[in-house]
């Protein structure tokens, strides 16, 4: 149960949500985007969320868009982690969208709310990172796109009030060659110990991990190391891990002593999945 | 013929309601006008509770009542009087009730519990066994010698955190290990874990104006809560009654009395209105009672062929912060403490000990779970010492008829069962004669765990039990029985038993469901895999009742000698010649003449049961009888194991078991199947971690993890059959044994895949990879 009452909204365009959301800011509501709720209610029945009143971006057609438009593919916001896996239009996307929690969970969290998330992990950023994604968000003076990193540093960087529209990825890298591991305390269904997503483009990989640090990311010096022809696989990795050791997270499911056994074994199986470089 | 009957598959009663979600349990319904009470918990371990201000809690809206500690200063629990239903002066573990705010809805409840302001003093807190034994150890309990012991067999030592030692001193143990060829010693760590019963604990309670107290509770004994009720708060017993409908899960967990004295205490302050109170999921992880923690140190000492001589032990019980069942279940571990084995000297000290963890009750397998994973363990090493095949070592120690057990009870074929003849039935189920351990290559593993368990129950000889038999017009069968329906289908094993017995079809045996301890006869606990054994026998009892009452009226009726009469079908009929018969519909509500005369009322059948026979363990030696018979069995676990990830795959997961009869073939064997899931979960996932001020930190199911269903292996079941000559048909309980061995099969099988000893649970891949590399990456 939740312990408190809160305003419901559903608004149809993206100008009433922004219209909605500014005035209930103004009457001290304190309102919050309203995906698939799993995070809002969860929260809320714990007393870690408060809010007066939630806006429900689902009923917004551009945010439920998943197609192509001309060399890009457009995924909404509103769109549901099963809804990407069903699609298997973009199948790192799928992958990683499928081994956030449960099936029936998958079924209600969205993919904006997945990226917006207070839960560090926040998946289905990895994808993006890696196929320079371009994300377009409404923004009181209207839509505007940014590249994934302009608004993504550890977490989704929007200044209240705005919302994520779609990110859209160019058609080349849904082809790309791509790895994804997860690796959990003991079990499928978990928060990482680590999440690794790669693609494989021009003869390099680029890869982007969640569950190591307390944020999702990509670090382009590891990836210098991971495209390193001099070294030998288990040297990348080893380097790799040695830059990761002091920052890694140790939390129930998992020591950072053991992270990083799993981040320098995980990467050695990735060179050698994806044939090195 | 009858349908049903014994031995054959048997669709619980209550199925159709069950699988249309029509069944009722204790918090689905909530008519108009119940309040809510909502529990305000400890954020400390161990505190002084200075001041707790609820004051601004009081002026919320729907708030009626807000009640702590102070307002009712009393002391509760099953054996030992230590456990206020409400922390008075301080707390003694994270997510301990303090406060109870009772108002309007659950949702005024619910936000009024964030205005109870509670000011709290630290103090230093027991966060482990040794801390706990340490000398000079700052006390959880500071007055022992005062609380007033409801079990007459407890040894506690005041000035300690010792709530009771149990011994067991069996032959002369130093003399035998000097005559060992191979000693092996070992010492184990299994944490803390919950029950995560699907149904979260739950009770309301409201007072009539005649003081009659009225309790509605997921509970496993509504005959326990009346008395405890009616003990702690002086109540008249007669004046409490209890009711219990379905409910979803106890797995032991439900025996103990907590949320019941709340919702009285609750009722109480708002003058007797109803008042239901229910946990969270949270709550039910934290502030209700948990499963033990254990440490245990273990020598057992062979000579070269094989034959354990000497076995000392010391198991120290992590009973948290209120003794609830600790006593009892340390005193269960030291029963059995050698596993079937029959070893001839023993010393063992079973040590229930106060810590600042959350309170430990009951939990299935009774503490047998945690230390047969402990003997299991050490008899795989001892075999690896002693170059054997660990079945075979197994094998050739099992206990026979005429061995003595640790307490000295003289062993028979009928209350030990056949232990060798599960040993042989387990081999072709895992295919143990491949070898426990396969190179699969691609660095994987595939390897076997076995284990042999055995348990008899630790009850009191004065438990009860009872059954009350009554007919419809139509000659059909009501049974009004005081055991619990939790899972394991236990109204219906009683409706299969009397369908034997009386030889009618089992769809004409009503079972009441619910239980009200006003109309049913006691039942002392549904708990202990007793429930066949105790229901059972006084089903038999009642249906001999019936029958003497039916055969002496038809007698007259059809004009013979009782002793000529046979009842079947629904009918009493002359042995010698069956078609002089009278229906029973025309007996039970009493005979009526062809001339309208009657004879004879309405026949109503009676049985009851005592557990009778046992006694008290001597204090120093152990020696005494703490339980009727026993169930053994053997079990194997199979995984699959990669040498480079410390990762492995469950496979298979076996149990053979000497059920004495099967009665019921489908639902026995599912029965010991979520047994050995929850073995697995135990063995794979499960258990508390604390924070080092002793702050529980896996608070929800986010972070506690229990097996989910695509997770699980291969399950295989079989049965041996050797009667237990006291019991109806043969049966020996089973409900609870299939969890036992299988986290030491498990520990055994990755120990023999990883190549090193696992002695603590739960096996994560980190846990082997620290044990395999000490830990550095």
């Amino acid at each position: 149960m939740i312990p408190f009452d809160f305003e419901y909204d559903r608004p149809g365009t993206v100008g009433e949500a922004l219209t909605v959301f500014r005035q209930l800011d103004a009457e001290q509501k304190n309102p919050m985007f309203f995906g698939g709720g799993t995070e809002i209610i969860s929260m809320a029945r714990m007393g870690n969320v408060k809010t007066g009143a939630v806006v429900d971006l689902k009923a917004i057609p551009e945010c439920r868009v998943f197609e192509y438009d001309k060399d890009r593919l457009l995924i909404g916001s509103a769109l549901t982690l099963s809804d990407l896996v069903e699609a298997k239009r973009f199948p790192l996307l799928d992958h990683t969208a499928g081994r956030v929690a449960d099936h029936t969970m998958q079924c209600k969290i969205t993919f904006g709310g997945n990226l917006a998330s207070t839960i560090i992990y926040r998946e289905t950023v990895l994808p993006l990172l890696l196929a320079d994604a371009v994300v377009t968000v409404a923004t009181q003076g209207g839509l505007r796109d940014y590249k994934i990193t302009q608004i993504f540093r550890e977490r989704l960087q929007l200044p209240r009030g705005e919302f994520i529209v779609r990110a859209s990825i160019e058609k080349r890298w849904l082809s790309a060659p791509y790895i994804h591991v997860k690796k959990t305390k003991n079990e499928k269904v978990d928060y990482p110990l680590l999440t690794v997503a790669c693609l494989k483009a021009d003869d390099k990989i680029r890869m982007a991990f969640s569950g190591l640090l307390p944020y999702p990311f990509r670090d382009l010096q590891w990836e210098n190391l991971m495209n390193d022809k001099s070294l030998s696989f288990p040297e990348r990795a080893e380097q790799i891990s040695a830059l990761a050791a002091p920052h890694l997270l140790n939390n129930l499911d998992g020591s950072a002593e053991f992270r990083k056994f799993v981040l320098n074994n995980t990467l050695i199986k990735v060179l050698q999945t994806l044939k090195g470089v | 013929m009858p349908k049903a009957g014994i031995g054959t598959t048997v669709i619980r009663k209550e199925a159709w309601d069950k699988v249309t979600g029509n069944a009722k349990y204790t918090a689905d319904e909530n008519p108009a006008g119940v309040l809510t009470a909502r529990m305000v918990t400890s954020t400390f371990a161990h505190a002084k509770i200075k001041k707790i201000d609820y004051s601004q809690a009081l002026l919320q809206k729907g708030v009626k009542a807000v009640i702590t500690g102070e307002d009712y200063p009393v002391l509760s629990g099953g054996l030992v009087a230590d456990r206020p239903p409400l922390a008075n002066g301080k707390v003694r573990y994270y997510g301990e009730p303090v406060a109870l705010v009772v108002a309007d809805s659950e949702f005024d409840a619910a936000n009024a519990v964030t205005f109870v302001k509670v000011e709290y003093e630290p103090l230093p807190v027991i966060n482990s066994l040794s801390q706990a034994l340490a000398s000079g150890a700052p006390l959880v309990h500071e007055h022992q010698e005062t609380y007033k012991h409801i079990s007459k067999d407890l040894y506690p030592q005041p000035g300690t955190n010792i709530c009771d030692i149990k011994k067991i001193r069996k032959g002369d143990v130093n003399q035998a290990f000097s005559n060992c060829d191979s000693i092996v010693e070992a010492h184990y760590s299994l944490p803390q874990s919950d029950h995560i019963a699907m149904e979260t604990r739950a009770a309301r309670a409201r007072i009539s104006p005649d003081g009659t107290v009225f309790v509605k509770s997921a509970s496993q004994a509504p005959f326990g809560i009346k008395k405890e009720l009616s003990s702690v708060f002086n109540l008249e017993q007669g004046k409490v009654v209890v009711e219990v409908p379905f409910v979803g899960g106890g797995f032991g967990g439900k025996a103990a009395t907590q949320l019941e004295l709340l919702a009285y205490m609750a009722s109480k302050a708002v003058c007797g209105r109803e008042v239901g109170i229910r946990n969270s999921r949270e709550q039910d992880i934290t502030s209700s009672p948990c499963k033990l923690g254990l440490d245990a140190t273990l020598k057992l000492g062979a000579t070269k062929d094989g034959m354990i001589k000497a076995a000392q032990m010391t198991y120290l019980v992590d009973a948290g912060a209120y003794a609830d069942m600790g006593p009892r279940l340390s005193k269960a571990m030291a029963v059995d403490c050698t596993g079937p084995y029959n070893i001839e000297n023993v010393s063992c000290d079973a040590v229930c000990v106060y810590t600042n963890h959350p309170y430990a009750t009951s939990f299935r397998g009774f503490g047998h779970a945690s230390y047969t994973f402990c003997v299991e363990r050490t008899l795989d090493k001892l075999a690896k010492k002693l170059q054997m095949d660990p079945l075979e070592l197994r094998k050739k120690n099992g206990l026979a008829p005429g061995n003595l057990t640790p307490t000295q009870v003289p062993l028979t074929a009928s209350s030990l069962g056949s232990l060798g003849p599960c040993i042989e039935k387990l081999k072709p189920l895992i295919n143990w004669e491949e070898g426990e351990r396969i190179e699969l290559g691609n660095h994987k593993i595939r390897a076997k765990g076995i284990s042999c368990f055995w348990k008899t129950s630790d009850s009191s000889p004065d438990a009860v039990s009872g059954i009350i038999l009554t007919f419809n017009n139509d000659g059909s069968l009501n049974v009004n029985c005081g055991c619990v329906e939790c899972g394991p289908s236990m109204k219906t094993t009683v409706a299969q038993l009397l369908s034997e017995k009386l030889k009618m079809d089992i769809s004409r045996v009503h079972v009441n469901m619910d239980v009200n301890t006003k109309c049913s006869p006691t039942h002392w606990k549904t708990v202990a895999s007793m429930t066949t054994f105790m229901q059972g026998r006084a089903a038999m009892r009642a249906a001999e009742d019936v029958c003497r009452q039916l055969v002496s009226l038809a007698a007259v009726v059809l004009r013979c000698p009782p002793e000529d009469l046979e009842v079947g079908g629904e009918r009493v009929y002359v042995r010698h010649e069956p078609s002089n018969f009278i229906h029973f519909k025309d007996l039970v509500h009493g005979y009526q003449y062809q001339n309208g005369n009657a004879v004879e009322g309405q026949i109503i059948g009676r049985g009851s049961f005592i557990m009778g026979d046992l006694n008290l363990l001597d204090k120093e030696t152990g020696k005494g009888k703490a339980g009727p018979w026993w169930t053994v069995g053997a079990q194997g676990v199979e995984v699959e194991y990669d040498t480079e990830e410390y990762t492995y795959r469950l496979i298979k997961a076996a149990t053979v078991i000497d059920a004495g009869k099967v009665l019921n073939p489908k639902m026995c064997e599912a029965l010991v199947k979520g047994g050995m899931c929850m073995g697995l979960g135990l063995g794979t996932r499960e258990n508390f971690s604390y924070s080092g001020k002793g702050e529980v930190l896996d608070t929800s199911l986010r972070t506690y993890k229990v097996m989910h269903f695509g997770e699980t292996p291969q399950y295989l079941v079989d049965f041996v059959e050797t009667p237990l000559e006291n019991s109806p048909y043969g049966a020996r309980g089973l409900a609870e044994h299939g969890i036992i061995g299988i986290p030491a099969a498990l520990a055994n099988a990755l120990s023999v895949a990883s190549g090193v000893e696992l002695d603590e649970l739960p096996l994560v891949p980190e846990t082997i990879w620290r044990i395999k590399t000490g830990g550095r990456a």
